[in-house]
């Protein structure tokens, strides 16, 4: 129990460390901002309760808010996703439940269910974020642009940091 | 009651979610509204001291180039001194009052944090009250406008930098004088746009646009841009693209202008409303 909590700690601070310093400071047209933070919300534990992961995920995104000087839009958006996350995982279940592992994996789960767990969960997070970011309907497909290249390269740096994590 | 406690633990669930969004919300509603940006700064003094030390190691990893910045803009100050002092006065100025005729007040200040990248983007200075910064302050670099100083805390102040949607600014032809609003369509952080300029007026590619001084904030002829591009759209008025003289992406050492007559102007000006 206290092993998790460590673990997850320890996942929550190198995360939100590497978003910060590193995926914040990403300024490629405006168009590719990737959320690689959100790998900690992915990888919580399958049995974890629906209540105490909403609020894992609203703390997650008011850190995420302090950080990049935005009140609220990382907080709702990290939110959203964490509402989400368990409806996700009750469609995505594979034929013979989870049985595989405690938590969503790759090494548990496989890769192709791991990237369409992945890729929902990123893009109802990078939908509510860069929408609530611009708050007005006009420019809807350039928004829409972003959102997509943005979720493309988050997935992608997700999958690199969780195969990475798996190897070890 | 007990039905309403049965749909309690039903649905507590999205019960704490929607609570929680409408926090959040709140917070965004907040925040986006630039003026309650200084909310941020009592949240911000954890963040910023990470902030410093971080573009304190970025700002040694690019010392010559700042260096090579700083030593033209030193040459062009001289410059300049060495024509003020060169001049004779009028006849009728006999005492060489400085504070008297002074109208605005520099600052030198380092950015701690910026963004291009977002729509709303706003810049953090490490000068803050104690250094004499108040809000409405024009924020410059030695190539041109940066921005206004929306919030500042003790040692610290945010200010809206051009790239931001909501920003405006009253700006006109250095040619001949015919003035318009500029502000940021939000797409390259190289370009903004200078509109309510009528269709009369010969406008060319590389025209510079400087700042009018009519707000108070900005001094007269800080350089904006220049145009780059213009057409002529259905109504009376020019739609004009300018390419911005400062590079926001390499931001690093702005002047903050405080209108030291900011006050008896805008005394004045109530009078007369």
């Amino acid at each position: 129990m206290i092993n998790t909590v460590l673990k997850f700690g320890l996942a929550f601070f190198l995360l939100i460390l590497i978003q910060v310093l590193v995926f914040n400071n990403i300024q490629f047209s405006g168009f590719v901002n990737p959320y690689v933070y959100l790998l900690f919300i992915l990888l919580l534990p399958l049995e974890i309760p629906a209540w105490f992961l909403l609020f894992l995920s609203f703390g997650t995104g008011m850190v995420m808010d302090y950080f990049s000087n935005s009140p609220g839009m990382h907080t709702a958006a990290t939110l959203l996703a964490g509402f989400a996350r368990p409806y996700v995982l009750r469609i995505l279940s594979p034929r013979d439940g989870y049985e595989s592992g405690p938590n969503p994996s790759i090494s548990a789960y496989g890769f192709r269910w791991f990237f369409i767990y992945t890729s929902v969960i990123v893009l109802i997070h990078h939908i509510a974020l860069f929408y609530l970011e611009v708050f007005r309907f006009a420019d809807f497909f350039r928004t829409m642009l972003r959102v997509i290249l943005s979720s493309v390269f988050s997935v992608a740096f997700i999958l690199l940091i969780e195969s990475y994590r798996k190897r070890r | 009651m007990r039905s309403l406690l049965n749909i309690l633990a039903r649905y507590h669930n999205l019960i704490i979610f929607i609570v929680l969004e409408g926090i959040a919300i709140y917070l965004l509603a907040n925040g986006n509204n630039y003026h309650n940006s200084r909310i941020m700064n009592g949240l911000k003094g954890v963040t910023q001291s990470i902030e410093g030390r971080v573009n304190y190691t970025h700002n040694f990893l690019r010392l010559l180039e700042i260096n090579k910045s700083l030593s033209a803009e030193n040459t062009a100050l001289r410059n300049r001194l060495e024509r003020i002092s060169g001049r004779t006065g009028s006849a009728f100025q006999s005492v060489s009052d400085t504070l008297y005729n002074q109208k605005f007040m520099y600052l030198s200040a380092a950015v701690v944090d910026n963004s291009v990248n977002l729509q709303k983007n706003f810049l953090t200075l490490d000068k803050g009250k104690r250094d004499g910064v108040s809000t409405d302050m024009a924020v410059i670099t030695s190539d041109g406008v940066a921005g206004v100083i929306v919030a500042c805390s003790d040692n610290f102040s945010v200010a809206m930098s051009v790239l931001n949607i909501d920003f405006k600014l009253s700006a006109r032809f250095k040619t001949n004088g015919y003035f318009g609003s500029v502000s940021w369509n939000g797409r390259s952080p190289g370009y903004a746009v200078l509109s309510e300029i009528p269709q009369h007026v010969v406008v060319n590619v590389g025209d510079t646009i400087e700042t009018t001084g009519y707000s108070s904030i900005f001094p007269e002829g800080v350089v904006v841009g220049t145009v780059s591009d213009f057409e002529k759209s259905g109504g009376d008025f020019y739609k004009i693209t300018l390419a911005l003289a400062t590079d926001f992406r390499r931001l690093h050492f702005v002047e903050i202008i405080g209108n030291l007559k900011k006050e008896e102007i805008i005394k004045l000006e109530t009078l007369t409303k």
